[in-house]
């Protein structure tokens, strides 16, 4: 039986080896480039037209967001905490709906519900007309963002605000708003910050709704810009300003983050167990009708009426006709049920299925690693890759390894890790505190080796954060679409193929019709399996109390 | 359903005259289609100590979670200083209600110290912030934790925590203070000294509480009435001596200390260790003997059963010895009228 | 956990090694087969290759096909990683090809032909037009002519910074034509077909867009008006061209001499793109319908400015 340290080293170095591959190799190859090629010109980059507005939008985009994403997020998940909340077991499903609706579309659907002469206007008159600017692209890209923090959150409360902490509070004389505001708040304050910095990196890195939602209004990111040098970066100048770019968002970032995870450093121990479903405070019913009311009216503007304006422009012969009984055709999904789509759509499946469960071995592993100094800059580092541009994180990698992997899936899947590492790191850091040292101890002193220690000690305390990071993890790469699109080759086309083709036709009933089939071919088997293993669902519901 | 009055349908005499503080009036409480508590009476006078004696499962925490306010009531009501705080329909909230909380599991906060943590009750109360540190540190050399002010929890052992939590208990001056088996993680000189502490304040402040607990003798020790809880109820109320002496069935003589069960002519018959003497008209054989220090106890197969018998003497007989004994008194269970041999 | 639920994820477990290590890598460029580069849309590039592979069997032609900018990224990613694997590459504006030319990547060889010499070069022959068209949503008045489509309401432009077409209309209409544009409302989307989907849905009134997309979308029901406004739709050809560093050359001139061919342009024109050989048929045009061709070198030599002057009217 190997000693404890010497699993710490193991741990270490396949971190390290994890984060040479993915993360220190592509960046060393862009920053070569970067500075071999464009070492002069870097003043001209910055001076470009458009360069520092686009960078005041990207800083303004993320930090609308993100203010606007985590006090929703937070509050959503406080409130679902309630046990008896009426449909709670369908809230805790539906606050995730927005995951579900790949990025390709995200900007679509919302205009075609909300813009003028969107779903909204056909149905009740009026349209939001200023959805296209800095507003609805913050509003869009917040809403996104908010099962995230969520998510986070949720895994934040099982592991440090716990019942009786509360209870204390209320017995020691405080009224609920204090208790939140005293107690359970400045608990979550880790795991608010780790969600804070993960949807302010994800914002400045996002793409697809600023191009979608932004651009008409004049409304450019760095990654919009990005994109136009790349599209007329048919010479090096071009093509290396937006490498240059791409690295100056990660400078940005790293400005950004690094002071965070600096303060995160200090954690609160607790080693207990979990709180128990039934032990959190239940509220009074004038505070249940409200929250219910509250959440319903949201989901139905962030995440029902831009499903149902995707559904519709999914079964709608053509663009502008209204959606009417008579013009409603399956001619969108059959052209697209082609065999082509299904080697594709199986392709990404199983790379996305891979990518996944990759992934959460290496993000357990950078939570585990977290408190050391060395784990602390590798969350960092990690953190790089998500903000870099799939684009341009694709030309890294084409560049760095192209000469063997090209065309393949392997790239492919290089290209998921590298990008979605810190998306399975960020929330399994904010579970792994909860593990007891002691019981890992236990294991090991009852005879288990690490992994089998690991397996029946560890895993089934972090389950929660382990499901929710894999399903994040499936469903982003799932819907990736710019580096596959970049890094494929013939006997590796994923899906992404399929959806730039039918966009680049302008095909938006065909792009619609893709991603109803993608959500259906993820949502009914989850669904499914949900249903089959409710009588399985542990601990949660009709726990008897102790006396 | 057994009303709180002990068998022998005499209240305590010590407590006779005082007023009631705190009334728990058919009080019924379940999680789902569980049922925790049912009917449940029970009083606590002023200045009385009430035990909660009862085993795990038995609704010991339930009944002080509801008392508290943590917990929503099906049926009954709550009353304190004649107020009604808790009916089915309309409860009032834990922060409004007179009363404090020693959790089991501490219940400290993981981000303040143990002087913010004491301080907290006084700064709902709008004590400003200087004055209810002061306040705050006065309690915690009252108990002698002051050196450990600066402390966070992760910094403090299982009985300093404790501790802390009883300063914070003590910061509310509540009327009624409910201990949920606050020893049950201490070891056996911390319990004792939390105990004598206890006994201490309550000298002082003469506040009354609930005291929940499954260990029998602090029950015994520490209450001035102990309620017996089985199975959601109060299967009998009375003075420590009484329970002891004489339980009103077969599971509160095994709760309430240790019992040996005899066979009589009528019914069974409870002996407890100090009612039997060796030396006698009795035979039997020692099947194990136990030092315990102060005392030894033998356990004797007889012809009516087995058999405990304690002595204040060291050692004098071996396993397998035939010995004699008598009892110098006995009560018989279920209880009648009918005398026990 | 269920034993069932355990036993799938092995299997789902066993699936993706195999997919994983079955699935990798490409038939390296043997003398049957080629690599073919393109950002022309799929419904254009699937039946040409179809009709390629039948015609020639024996020869594959491996297919990387993405929009301008994602092959661009691929183009500049393989020079910096042993080279261009492209043996044929047909881009969709002669801008980018020219450049690629530049940087002596492509060119050098030509097939006969009779394509126009309007829409070649000595490196590089055009194989399919694009026409920029105006286009408006149901009831709003159609422009006669260019200067007419300011007065049409709420108009959308395409991005010359995302579409070289788009650049092609700036360098012909000249940065003061859109300045009247933004005067009177316009606003400026992301690509042509952008274009076209808001003015379909009715989020704008007129538009600026690519023929191909505008007649594909009102043959689906979209209530849309095609105008080919005076004087002249503005004409982008798609050029292709031989690798440089190609190691199949033969394969690849032979796949460029049958795309120039007739054979070629017929299956072109009804796959929905507009042959450059003329007498060819091709989707919907007008007849006598005016078409006018920007001047490619003017526009690439003033490219810089060109944008900088336009970032001005539409911002970043």
């Amino acid at each position: 039986m190997r000693s404890g340290r010497a699993w710490v080293g193991a741990a270490f170095g396949l971190a390290l080896a994890s984060a040479a591959v993915l993360v220190l190799i592509p960046l060393a190859v862009l920053i070569r480039t970067s500075w071999v090629e464009g070492r002069g010109h870097l003043a001209d980059v910055v001076s470009s037209p458009g360069f520092g507005s686009a960078v005041v939008h990207s800083f303004e985009l993320s930090t609308a967001a993100t203010l606007l994403a985590v006090p929703v997020g937070v509050a959503i998940a406080l409130a679902l905490r309630d046990p008896g909340l009426p449909g709670r077991a369908f809230w805790r499903v539906a606050v995730l709906l927005p995951v579900l609706v790949p990025d390709f579309v995200l900007g679509y659907s919302w205009l075609m519900a909300y813009a003028r002469a969107g779903l909204t206007s056909e149905l009740f008159g009026f349209a939001w007309l200023q959805i296209q600017g800095p507003v609805g692209v913050s509003v869009i890209v917040a809403a996104n963002a908010v099962p995230l923090v969520y998510l986070i959150i949720t895994v934040g409360l099982a592991t440090r605000a716990e019942p009786t902490t509360e209870r204390a509070a209320r017995t020691s004389g405080a009224g609920p708003a204090t208790v939140l505001w005293t107690i359970t708040l400045p608990l979550l304050a880790p795991a608010i910050a780790t969600a804070a910095v993960l949807v302010f990196v994800l914002s400045m890195g996002t793409f697809a709704i600023p191009q979608v939602v932004g651009a008409p209004a004049g409304f450019a990111t760095i990654t919009t810009h990005i994109y136009a040098d790349l599209a007329l970066g048919s010479n090096p100048q071009g093509f290396v300003e937006a490498i240059t770019l791409a690295l100056l968002l990660i400078v940005i970032t790293l400005i950004v983050v690094a002071p965070t995870e600096k303060v995160l450093g200090g954690r609160l121990r607790i080693g207990r167990a979990a709180a128990r479903d039934t032990d959190w405070p239940s509220s009074g019913r004038i505070t249940r009708v409200i929250v219910t009311t509250a959440l319903g009216l949201y989901l139905m503007i962030t995440s029902g009426l831009p499903l149902l304006a995707l559904l519709s422009a999914s079964i709608t012969r053509a663009i502008g006709v209204p959606s009417t009984p008579d013009n409603w055709t399956t001619d969108n999904f059959l052209t697209v049920l082609t065999p082509r789509t299904g080697y594709a759509l199986g392709r990404s499946l199983l790379l996305a299925l891979a990518a996944a469960s990759i992934l959460i071995v290496l993000g357990s592993l950078a939570a585990a690693l977290g408190r050391t100094p060395g784990g602390r800059s590798l969350s960092v580092l990690i953190t790089l890759t998500l903000v870099l541009p799939g684009s341009t994180l694709a030309i890294g990698l084409l560049i760095g390894y192209g000469r063997w992997l090209a065309d393949t899936v392997v790239i492919i899947l290089i290209a998921y890790l590298a990008k979605l590492w810190a998306l399975a790191h960020r929330p399994m850091s904010a579970a792994v505190d909860r593990l007891p040292p002691a019981s890992l101890h236990a294991a090991r002193v009852s005879g288990a080796g690490m992994p089998t220690a690991l397996a029946t000690v560890v895993v089934p305390l972090l389950r929660p954060a382990l499901i929710a990071a894999w399903g994040l993890c499936f469903l982003t790469a799932l819907h990736e679409v710019t580096m596959s699109s970049l890094l494929y080759g013939p006997g590796s086309e994923t899906l992404a193929v399929v959806v730039l083709n039918s966009a680049d036709l302008g095909n938006v009933g065909a792009t619609a019709a893709l991603s109803v089939l993608v959500t259906a071919i993820v949502v009914l088997p989850g669904a499914a399996l949900w249903v089959l293993t409710r009588p399985h669902a542990p601990r949660l519901s009709t726990h008897r109390p102790r006396a | 359903m057994l009303l709180d009055s002990a068998p022998t349908g005499r209240e305590p005499d010590r407590h006779s005259r005082v007023s009631t503080l705190l009334e728990l009036r058919d009080l019924s409480l379940g999680y789902g289609s569980t049922q925790v508590l049912n009917s449940l009476n029970l009083t606590v006078g002023d200045g009385e100590i009430v035990a909660l004696l009862g085993p795990s499962g038995s609704g010991k925490s339930t009944l002080l979670n509801a008392v508290a306010g943590f917990l929503p009531i099906h049926s009954g009501e709550i009353l304190l200083a004649g107020r009604n705080i808790a009916t089915p329909r309309k409860a009032e909230p834990p922060e409004r209600r007179d009363i404090a909380f020693v959790f089991q599991d501490y219940g400290l906060w993981p981000h303040l110290t143990a002087l913010d943590t004491v301080a907290y009750p006084l700064r709902r109360r709008g004590v400003r912030r200087g004055r209810a540190r002061d306040q705050a540190r006065d309690i915690l050399d009252r108990l002698g934790i002051g050196a450990l002010a600066d402390r966070k929890p992760a910094q403090l052992s299982g009985g300093e925590q404790q501790r802390v939590g009883l300063a914070r208990a003590m910061a509310r001056e509540a009327a009624v203070y409910l201990f949920d088996e606050p020893t049950a993680h201490l070891d056996a000189p911390l319990r004792d000294l939390f105990l004598a502490e206890l006994a201490a304040r309550r000298r002082e402040s003469g506040a009354a509480a609930i005291y929940a607990t499954h260990d029998a003798a602090e029950a015994l020790g520490l209450a001035d009435r102990v309620a017996l809880l089985i199975g959601g109820r109060v299967i009998q109320n009375g003075s420590p001596q009484q329970l002891y002496s004489e339980p009103v069935s077969v599971e509160a003589a095994r709760l309430t200390g240790p019992a040996s069960l005899l066979n009589g002519t009528q019914s069974r018959i409870l002996v407890r260790p100090d009612w039997v003497r060796l030396g006698g008209d009795r035979t039997g054989v020692v099947v194990d003997v136990w030092f315990r220090g102060s005392y030894t106890d033998y356990v004797l197969r007889t012809s009516e059963g087995e058999l405990l018998v304690r002595t204040a003497a060291p050692p004098a007989h071996e396993r397998g010895e035939q010995v004699r004994w008598s009892l110098d008194r006995c009560w018989p269970l279920p209880n009648t009228e009918a005398a026990c041999d | 956990m269920g034993r069932g639920r355990r036993r799938i994820i092995w299997l789902a477990a066993l699936l993706q090694l195999w997919l994983l290590t079955a699935c990798g890598g490409s038939n390296p460029s043997s003398a049957q087969s080629i690599t073919l580069y393109t950002c022309v849309n799929d419904t254009t590039i699937q039946p040409v290759l179809a009709q390629y592979q039948g015609t020639h069997p024996g020869t594959k032609v491996e297919l990387f096909r993405a929009p301008t900018g994602q092959l661009n990224a691929r183009v500049a990613s393989d020079i910096r990683a042993g080279g261009l694997k492209a043996d044929v590459i047909w881009a969709c504006d002669p801008l980018t090809m020219q450049d690629y030319v530049t940087q002596g990547l492509v060119g050098g060889w030509t097939p006969e032909t009779e394509i126009p010499a309007t829409v070649r070069t000595p490196d590089y022959v055009g194989i399919a037009m694009l026409y920029l068209v105006a286009i408006t949503h149901q009831g709003v008045k159609a422009p006669t002519s260019w200067s007419d489509l300011a007065s049409a309401g709420k108009v959308a432009v395409p991005d010359p910074n995302l579409a070289a077409s788009a650049l092609g209309a700036l360098g012909f209409f000249g940065p003061k034509f859109y300045a009247d544009l933004k005067e009177h409302g316009a606003v400026q989307v992301g690509t042509p077909d952008d274009v076209t989907t808001g003015v379909a849905q009715g989020t704008y009134d007129a538009g600026i867009t690519i023929a191909n997309s505008a007649y594909a979308a009102q043959k689906k029901g979209s209530p849309i008006t095609i105008t080919w406004p005076k004087p002249g739709a503005v004409a982008i050809y798609g050029p292709v061209a031989i690798s440089k560093t190609t190691k199949n050359a033969q394969a690849a001139q032979d796949f460029i001499s049958y795309v120039t061919s007739r054979d070629g342009q017929t299956v072109i024109g009804s796959a929905g793109s507009y042959p450059t050989l003329p007498d060819v048929a091709g989707p919907e045009k007008p007849k006598g319908a005016p078409v006018v061709y920007p001047d490619w070198n003017a526009v690439t030599s003033h490219k810089a400015a060109l944008l900088e002057d336009y970032a001005k009217i539409f911002g970043g």
